[in-house]
């Protein structure tokens, strides 16, 4: 009877609830997982024989200059055109409203031409202020890292390898500071890319972009060394290279777009959440076991020696060792057992904090990739909130009071419930909070806070009810049409589990930095250091196999997808002389 | 110049929001611009051409139902631009039609009509055969018909002038919606009054422009252009030093 109800659990197993995933901060403590989008690329790449390949090099000695790579897939050939500009220390700056960057770049769908050259190079460095061409599928800037840009090709120069400390602290030599796809700028539509089977998983154009930066980050530093000094300049050790990520600096512009597209979050919670509840109701083998100790080893010793600035975050980082410090001989001793993942996560629950429990949560999604991998292939969707005008007004307001409880049961006469408010400034229409009856521009508020919207229709409906008690949607809109969009969202998300995310977005102690690390970790971001409550600082593709790597053609797609939780390399002879340039011609 | 797609959906967007659509009511009225100017059915030139007009109206003034029973209602749209007025009067029909089978709508006294067409094609994306009427112009008489059938976003579109000109031609400045659940309601020309054929558009041929305008863009005037971008800073808020500072401190 036992093994029947085990049985059934295993084919639909359990999801985690609604209030409890969807809860602001536990959202905060997301990390990327192997259907984070960086992840599913690498492993397409690779499945797919991508082919990426440095076609243009016109770097000046002082690195400046044009960059063209040309990424070669089944179905498809794509180019990432790179331009590097010098700028002044006062010009970089990685909010929005800079003007411009050490390097900015585009992915572009087929071939350059030298008319569409010509058109990008005028373009794409101003950004948001060009006219951008609608074979662009992503256009992107980036700033350096001065500190380990200047590291970096200093040591090369000189025969050596940089310190690795150099990463660990700084765990790239560019970061990104937007990345833009959909139509922006006049750039190609979303539209374009749902039929490319290239670019199905969502932001997959953004990620091969971004990818490819990390590329030009070793070959520009690699070119520095070499102009510097010819005769002893080394190329960047192999080990380093791919211990090398690209940073993204991130601020409130992020926040937005998760309240605006709760179909496309309830896909990727989703998916995040279905792959979880498989993986728990597998029946681990001392294989698994012996694989989630590794990972929990790996995933400690990856945050052990990972170095933020932020005093809170690394304080948190240290609390997670300590508790996988625990977890690691809790697994090693105890029996294998049916339930043991259920068990572990159960105790994970109730002893440890939301940061471990939802590392471990993502470690043992890692052990099942074959059941778990095919849910990358339900994370897009297109985002259409509908109406049903012909619902019974008396079941709307039963949805709400079941689906949206947690939005009715807000407390807004609270103190500090109300604090901020959410608008966009005419300064590159950056968002930002404003502080309600003291800053101006709360006229012209941004509708982010889903609760007081639910409340303030269902105060509406239930009173028009009294008087209209056969109503339909459609009368009570008729007479009250400014509710519609809130009634649109909420007969649509109630279909849904995980969209709308639990929390009040208004509330004085709200921090926006959860809402944006939950994004990231979906992108595929790590090493989360926050710059306050409303910036944060990641980095992708750390670990991630090199360029060469993926041309070989790797016929190990298991070895070659196990990159996440990158650590430093330990055997490098840092400092000493490595073969100079000449001995590692292929490289560039 | 060319924009994208998703260009000037936000910025039509954020126009309407700027001269007081309400949230969700300007998401309606740029889809459905955009739609129809994806499918280069002029939507741009409609809204070029109402465009004053539109700012000018009262934005807490919504359509009114003068009648209505189970399949059949009569709407006041007070003279404002479809845009703003009519996304839940067809929204009215859709929920008649889904209880009764076939619902009529009139909607009475509402300008730029040709929009319509954006929000009918969201109806029949939900599964509805949607047929919209109205007349065009007095002089010559011209009627158009456009008819999108169940779950698919691309009409049927005929404009004709009627040659034999009623004695009864009193202006008619509303449309007239048919939404049926189970039976398409194409246009198809049959008639024994003459009539000159203006234009016609189908399915097939609506597709290959929308194709196009995803690859190269959408064409529109500088000049609209930068007016959209105008209304649109009225949704923001003035910057200033301090108020930098509301996206977190300066890195």
């Amino acid at each position: 009877m036992i093994d029947a109800v085990l049985q059934a659990a295993r084919v639909a197993p359990a999801l985690r609830q609604q209030s409890l995933v969807m809860d602001l901060e536990r959202l905060g403590t997301l990390v990327p997982s192997r259907l984070s989008f960086a992840r599913s690329l690498i492993r397409q790449m690779a499945r797919q024989r991508w082919q990426i390949t440095q076609e243009y090099f016109a770097l000046d000695d002082g690195g400046y200059g044009e960059v063209i790579y040309r990424v070669q897939t089944p179905h498809g050939r794509y180019h990432v055109v790179i331009f590097s500009q010098h700028i002044t220390d006062e010009e970089r700056t990685d909010r929005v409203i800079a003007n411009a960057w050490d390097v900015t770049f585009g992915l572009v769908e087929g071939d350059v031409e030298d008319s569409l050259f010509t058109t990008l190079a005028e373009n794409v460095p101003l950004q948001e202020a060009g006219r951008q061409h609608p074979r662009l599928l992503v256009i992107s800037r980036a700033n350096k890292s001065l500190r380990n840009f200047e590291v970096f090709v200093q040591a090369l120069a000189a025969g050596k390898q940089p310190p690795v400390e150099a990463i660990r602290e700084v765990g790239y030599l560019y970061r990104t500071t937007a990345v833009y796809g959909n139509g922006k700028f006049g750039i190609a539509d979303y539209g374009r890319l749902q039929g490319n089977p290239d670019f199905r998983y969502p932001f997959s154009a953004q990620m091969t972009a971004v990818y490819v930066l990390r590329q030009f980050s070793i070959d520009q530093a690699e070119h520095l060394a070499r102009v510097a000094a010819p005769e002893t300049a080394v190329p960047l050790a192999n080990e380093l290279q791919r211990y090398l990520g690209i940073g993204n600096s991130t601020g409130l512009g992020m926040a937005p777009f998760l309240i605006r597209h709760p179909q496309l979050i309830n896909q990727w919670i989703h998916a995040r959440e279905q792959a979880l509840a498989t993986a728990k109701a597998q029946i681990p083998s001392e294989l698994s076991r012996e694989r989630l100790l590794a990972l929990c080893l790996r995933a400690q010793r990856y945050l052990d020696e990972t170095s933020v600035e932020n005093t809170a975050q690394a304080e948190r980082n240290a609390t997670v060792v300590e508790e996988l410090t625990d977890i690691i001989p809790w697994l090693e001793q105890i029996a294998l057992h049916e339930t043991l993942w259920q068990q572990l996560t159960d105790w994970s629950e109730a002893a440890q904090t939301t940061d471990t429990q939802e590392l471990l949560n993502t470690l043992l999604i890692e052990l099942y990739p074959e059941s778990v991998d095919m849910l990358e292939d339900a994370m897009a969707v297109e985002e259409k909130l509908e109406l049903i005008p012909d619902m019974p007004l008396v079941q709307l307001k039963q949805v709400i009071e079941t689906q949206f409880d947690w939005a009715l049961s807000e407390d807004f006469e609270a103190p500090g419930a109300k604090h901020w408010f959410w608008y966009q400034s005419v300064e590159k229409e950056e968002p930002r909070l404003g502080v309600r009856g003291v800053d101006p521009g709360e006229n012209k508020e941004l509708p982010l806070a889903i609760a007081p919207r639910v409340q303030r229709s269902y105060a509406a409906l239930s009173e028009f009810l009294q008087s209209n008690p056969k109503a339909l949607t459609i009368d009570f809109l008729l007479a009250q049409p400014k509710h519609m969009e809130s009634i649109r969202r909420i007969q649509t998300m109630a279909t849904t589990a995980y969209g709308e995310i639990q929390g009040n977005l208004w509330h004085r102690d709200m921090k926006p930095m959860h809402l944006l690390r939950a994004k990231l970790s979906f992108l595929g971001a790590n090493r989360f250091d926050p710059r306050g409550d409303r910036w944060v600082r990641v980095t992708f593709f750390q670990g991630a196999p090199l360029i060469d790597e993926l041309n070989g053609e790797p016929t190990d797609l298991f070895a070659f997808d196990d990159w996440s939780y990158a650590l430093a390399p330990t055997d490098l002879k840092v400092g000493e002389d490595f073969d100079t340039v000449e001995n590692h011609e292929s490289l560039v | 110049m060319k924009v994208s797609f998703n260009e000037l959906q936000g910025l039509s967007r954020k126009a309407f929001i700027g001269i007081g659509f309400a949230e969700g009511h300007a998401d309606d009225a740029a889809d459905m611009v955009t739609w129809m100017e994806s499918y280069d059915l002029h939507g741009l030139e409609a809204l070029n051409l109402g465009l004053e007009h539109l700012i000018g109206e009262d934005p807490d003034t919504y359509p009114e139902i003068l009648y209505q029973d189970s399949d059949l209602a009569v709407v006041d749209g007070h003279n404002l631009s479809v845009l703003r007025a009519c996304n839940l009067a067809l929204e009215l029909a859709f929920a008649k039609a889904r209880s009764r089978g076939l619902s009529v709508i009139k909607i009475r006294r509402c300008r730029q009509r040709q929009l319509i067409m954006g929000y009918l094609a969201r109806l029949s994306a939900r599964g509805m055969n949607v047929t919209a009427f109205w007349r065009n112009a007095q002089s010559p008489l011209t009627e158009q018909v456009v008819g999108f059938r169940a779950n698919s976003t691309v009409p049927s579109i005929r404009v004709y002038a009627v040659e034999e000109v009623p004695e009864e031609n009193e202006p008619n400045d509303g449309i007239t919606l048919f939404m049926a659940n189970h039976v398409d309601l194409l246009p198809t020309m049959r008639s024994d009054f003459k009539y000159d054929l203006l234009a016609k558009h189908d399915e097939s041929e609506l597709l290959a422009v929308r194709e196009r305008a995803m690859t190269s863009g959408i064409e529109v005037s500088g000049e609209l252009w930068l007016r959209l971008k105008e209304l649109a800073q009225y949704a923001l808020v003035e910057s200033f030093d301090a108020s930098r500072l509301g996206a977190g401190p300066a890195e």
